[in-house]
């Protein structure tokens, strides 16, 4: 029997469709019965909406006209 | 999310052929579309010492072999074996292991009772869709801080799966990953973005 744990455990999965076929049933029973759960659902989901739009960025303070001009000269010297 | 293409896009295609004649706008182009992405790999499978020097000897490899690329992948996906193989090789001699043990606990067990049920309500959030999420410029730094504070292998899983929609079995093999690794990585850095739009929702 799934319990509320067990949904926070396995969202992830559950949401990418990678939860073996039990697993995913049992889950499903608990987020009929369950409101909390189906809210934490619905928090995830949101939240992996929102951090693809918002695409964040690794920090880097690499100056990437730089960069882009030398791999030009590379090239032309390379080609 | 991002879907990348099987195959090479017309789009794709003419920007190649502007790197090869040496188009000066097509280079600026490529690097400021890849550059970040590729060092998100590069820091995740070598660390932060090697990472900035794997990715610019990656771009050399790359500029270099652009002539012979046939597009049977996208660009973005070829960069980033690229610069994959490179930061696998670098680190060959060290003996990576992976490590899952970064502090984590798998669930905060505060929030359960002993038979698992949850102690408090979760409701629905107010400003559920990303657009009012975003429509708030504090929280949308305080997403970007969380996730730059997350470690390198999670951020890479997060960034190659959910932001650049490539499939689970070509993260792994970029990042050099088991997929139930994969799955840990994504499950923790995703919870703890989900927990820091949930305090700041709390508030």
């Amino acid at each position: 029997m799934f319990q509320c744990k067990d949904v926070a455990e396995e969202a992830n999965n559950y949401i990418d469709g990678d939860l073996p076929l039990r697993k995913r049933i049992g889950l499903f029973f608990h987020l009929v019965i369950c409101s909390c759960c189906r809210n934490y659902l619905q928090q995830i989901r949101s939240t992996i909406s929102t951090v693809s739009i918002l695409r964040p960025k690794e920090k880097d303070n690499t100056n990437t006209q730089e960069l882009a001009k030398k791999l030009h000269e590379i090239n032309c010297r390379h080609h | 999310m991002k879907k990348n293409s099987p195959s090479t896009s017309k789009n794709e295609k003419a920007l190649i052929s502007k790197l090869v004649e040496g188009d000066q706008f097509a280079f600026e182009q490529v690097v400021s579309d890849y550059h970040n992405l590729m060092l998100s790999v590069s820091r995740a499978i070598v660390g932060e010492a090697f990472a900035d020097e794997v990715v610019q000897d990656a771009w050399i490899s790359a500029i270099k072999a652009l002539p012979k690329f046939e597009g049977r992948s996208s660009l973005k996906t070829w960069l980033l074996h690229i610069v994959s193989n490179g930061a696998k090789t670098r680190i060959r001699r060290e003996n990576r292991s992976l490590s899952l043990d970064d502090g984590w606990q798998t669930v905060s067990n505060d929030k359960f009772d002993s038979t698992g049920h949850r102690f408090d309500d979760v409701l629905s959030w107010e400003e559920a869709t990303p657009e009012a999420l975003l429509a708030n410029d504090q929280l949308q730094i305080i997403i970007e801080e969380t996730f730059q504070q997350l470690p390198s292998l999670q951020r890479a899983t997060l960034t190659l799966y959910d932001m650049e929609g490539i499939k689970m079995d070509e993260v792994c093999n970029i990042l050099d990953i088991s997929s139930s690794n994969a799955r840990v990585l994504l499950h923790r850095a995703r919870t703890t973005l989900h927990q820091c739009i949930e305090k700041y929702q709390d508030k």
